[in-house]
């Protein structure tokens, strides 16, 4: 699915409704705290026998900000200590020790993220630290096809940050814009020049990284269309490998930051989607190709590679072409996903610590995974990063007939496909061009989840799909 | 396109038998129906013949020293046998898939010598190794078939003991694995490995790295194809060739 999909306003306004956005299926609601540490402890020694156990994805959460972004729905916690950093790494290299531990030696490590909060949160000396003991538990894969990546955020960079970064080993990175309009910088609080972006832009390209991403918010208060175009065109001018563009979800009763944001400040649904159609145009313009949800990419980027080799995938790091690793989460309010299972760390600071300074696995809540769920998230899965489900090859690998085991959901397509976003037929099903904007309505169909109660209503945790 | 092999965890288990027919995984029934005797017959005998299990994977069968009484015979599932050397190291002696004979190693000392261990689930068909001895040696047929499970038994334990590199052992494990899995019905080139890479590494004596590299390399040269535990074999005969000299006939 190359190019970037047609914008259709009456259709999206339609199906602008809250939904999941399919970082993980089932979703993290479904996790249970029967989970506990033996069954981690079970699911890891099962993925270590396999006969070619599977290669290692790392996420590490640093929940650190100097300063609360109100649009953040992230798990963080605001402080300008910065002796905090380093009392989390002690405990983290910790975690990664017990948990390193577990995996067998010759599993490669080939994608680590960092994520927040505000990972150049700490400063470089923690880092060291945190990498040093990563390389002592782990096997850290030294290839130039390495993943390493870390979000930045550039208001907190300081001269000779990058170099370090690169002398780590990481070799991507994931930069927060949102906007460079200063009206609407000042209503989010988050100041930040292009000059200080464009900065950290050239450092990481200087040492060599592979990939740069930026992250664009739309519908922001005080967002206009000139504005957002404005924006659009400085971030274009530097052609990072990699943009998403994420819709801004108010959640006041959720997220308290948000609670800073007058609502009479927010632009208009349609105001709203006039700057996604800018955003789209803009991209499509500039040859950037659609990957899926919010992201969008240069076609020689690896993302868009494996878009198009089909082997493409969707983990809590949004989407990745490291097909078929296992996902292991480290950090507060980290996410595993260890075989044919999801776990997850605290959520709270001292709940996490707590686990750990008994010489416990901070494991707080998770699932294991049932026949019915590993179907459900491959169908889930192909929709989501190739906007098709070949349907004899998902016959073929879970042993089912299709259409008997999917009567009811077939059947929730159906007004879908009425309204061209999507085509059914005996061997596939496919997202029309007006309906790869809309994958998680169409990915909905499938959730068993969604479709348990009696009522076909969707709990308010989710954010809206637009 | 992704284009895995099956993941669903199937288990094979042989038609079960009943009170007139014999599981068609017998160990036996040929032996038994070739000298004449059906399974009502074999009743009428009280050579009894009874279904244990399921055993959970981890499950023991029977441990080194335990007195020997029944020899069983596999209906569902793996299972390995072991023993514990002097460091406390496990030593694994075998891999036995559904049809196939275990305790047979027990016969000469009245204790079993190993242990056995479910490797997923497990159902047994065990009978008295004393009332098949006798029933042996009236059905001529029956006594064959037993001096044959005797030296495969053997047979098995000698397969490996050459020197042989990696990929003889990896294509000779997979080879055997195949044959004896077809020879009971099951099909020849699409199974599951109920065991570890570890447990793999130790009966073939490699290093459990190495046991995945060679996988590895077997899937990138097109001779198996692997998704996480199901194993299918794309070429046969290139696996034969590797093989030969470790499964010399």
């Amino acid at each position: 699915m190359d190019p970037i999909p047609p914008f259709d306003a009456e259709l999206l306004r339609r199906y602008d409704r809250p939904g999941p956005r399919y970082t993980s299926y089932p979703t993290a609601p479904q996790f249970t705290a029967d989970f506990d540490e033996a069954l981690l402890r079970d699911y890891i020694g099962r993925s270590n026998a396999d006969p070619i156990p599977r290669q290692l994805s790392l996420y590490l959460h640093i929940p650190y900000c100097f300063s609360p972004c109100f649009y953040c729905g992230c798990n963080r916690i605001i402080t300008r200590d910065p002796s905090r950093g380093r009392t989390y790494v002690e405990r983290l290299v910790r975690e990664v020790a017990a948990m390193g531990g577990l995996f067998d030696r010759d599993r490669d490590v080939v994608q680590l993220h960092l994520g927040g909060g505000t990972p150049n949160f700490l400063r470089p000396p923690e880092l060291r630290e945190l990498m040093d003991s990563l390389r002592r538990h782990f096997c850290l894969n030294t290839a130039g096809e390495r993943d390493f990546s870390m979000e930045l955020d550039p208001r907190f960079i300081e001269a000779g940050d990058v170099a370090a970064y690169a002398e780590f080993g990481f070799n991507r990175a994931s930069l927060g814009v949102q906007d460079f309009d200063v009206e609407v910088q000042r209503a989010v609080n988050r100041i930040q020049s292009v000059e200080q972006t464009l900065r950290v832009i050239d450092d990481c390209r200087d040492q060599g990284f592979r990939s740069i991403n930026v992250d664009l918010i739309y519908g922001l208060p005080k967002q206009s269309a000139a504005g957002f175009s404005r924006t659009l065109d400085q971030v274009l001018a530097v052609r990072p490998d990699r943009l998403a563009v994420y819709g801004y979800a108010h959640l006041p009763a959720m997220f308290k930051a948000q609670g800073q944001i007058e609502a009479q400040d927010l632009p208009s649904a349609e105001a709203k989607l006039g700057l996604l159609q800018l955003a789209i145009e803009k991209l499509s313009a500039a040859g950037y190709q659609y990957i899926g949800m919010d992201h969008f990419a240069l076609p020689e980027d690896d993302l868009a590679r494996a878009q198009q080799a089909g082997n493409l995938q969707r983990n809590f790091m949004g989407y990745t072409n490291h097909a078929d690793c296992d996902l292991v989460g480290l950090g507060v309010s980290a996410i595993s996903h260890i075989g044919d299972s999801f776990s997850q760390n605290p959520r709270d600071l001292p709940g996490w610590q707590a686990a750990l300074d008994q010489g416990r696995l901070p494991v707080w809540r998770g699932r294991r995974l049932a026949a019915d769920d590993l179907l459900r998230e491959d169908v889930i899965q192909q929709l989501m990063c190739l906007g098709t489900v070949h349907i004899a090859a998902i016959e073929r690998r879970h042993d089912i007939d299709f259409q008997d085991y999917f009567q009811d959901d077939l059947q929730r397509l159906l007004p879908l496909v009425a309204d061209g976003l999507v085509t059914v037929d005996a061997q596939r099903i496919t997202a029309t061009s007006r309906g790869r904007l809309l994958l998680r309505i169409i990915a909905m169909c499938f959730d068993r989840y969604l479709h348990q109660s009696s009522t076909d209503a969707i709990p308010p945790r989710f954010s809206r799909v637009i | 396109m992704k284009d895995a092999i099956s993941r669903r965890a199937h288990n094979p288990i042989a038609d079960d038998g009943d009170e007139l027919h014999f599981c068609s995984t017998c160990a036996f029934s040929a032996a038994c129906l070739e000298s004449g005797y059906g399974k009502s017959q074999l009743r009428e005998l009280h050579v009894l013949v009874e279904h244990v299990g399921p055993f959970e994977e981890g499950e023991h069968l029977f441990r080194e020293g335990n007195p020997f009484n029944a020899i069983a015979a596999v209906r569902a599932g793996t299972v390995k046998t072991y023993v514990t050397d002097t460091e406390g190291r496990e030593q694994v002696q075998g891999f036995f898939l559904p049809g196939e004979v275990i305790g047979l190693n027990a016969i000469s000392q009245a204790r079993y010598p190993c242990n056995a261990v479910a490797l997923d689930s497990v159902e047994l068909c065990r009978f008295s190794f004393t009332n098949i001895s006798a029933l042996a040696t009236r059905m001529p047929g029956l006594q064959l078939q037993l001096f044959r499970l005797l030296s495969l038994d053997i047979g098995k334990a000698t397969l490996l003991a050459g020197n042989y590199s990696a990929d003889e052992r990896m294509a000779a494990f997979l080879v055997s694995l195949s044959r004896r899995y077809v020879r009971h019905g099951f099909p020849a080139n699409r199974f599951r490995l109920s065991m570890s890479r570890t447990d793999i590494a130790n009966y073939l004596r490699l290093a459990s790295e190495t046991v995945s590299r060679v996988f590895r390399r077997f899937q990138d040269e097109g001779l198996i194809r692997v998704e996480r535990r199901d194993l299918e074999l794309l070429d046969p005969p290139a696996l034969q060739m590797l093989a030969r000299n470790v499964l010399r006939k």
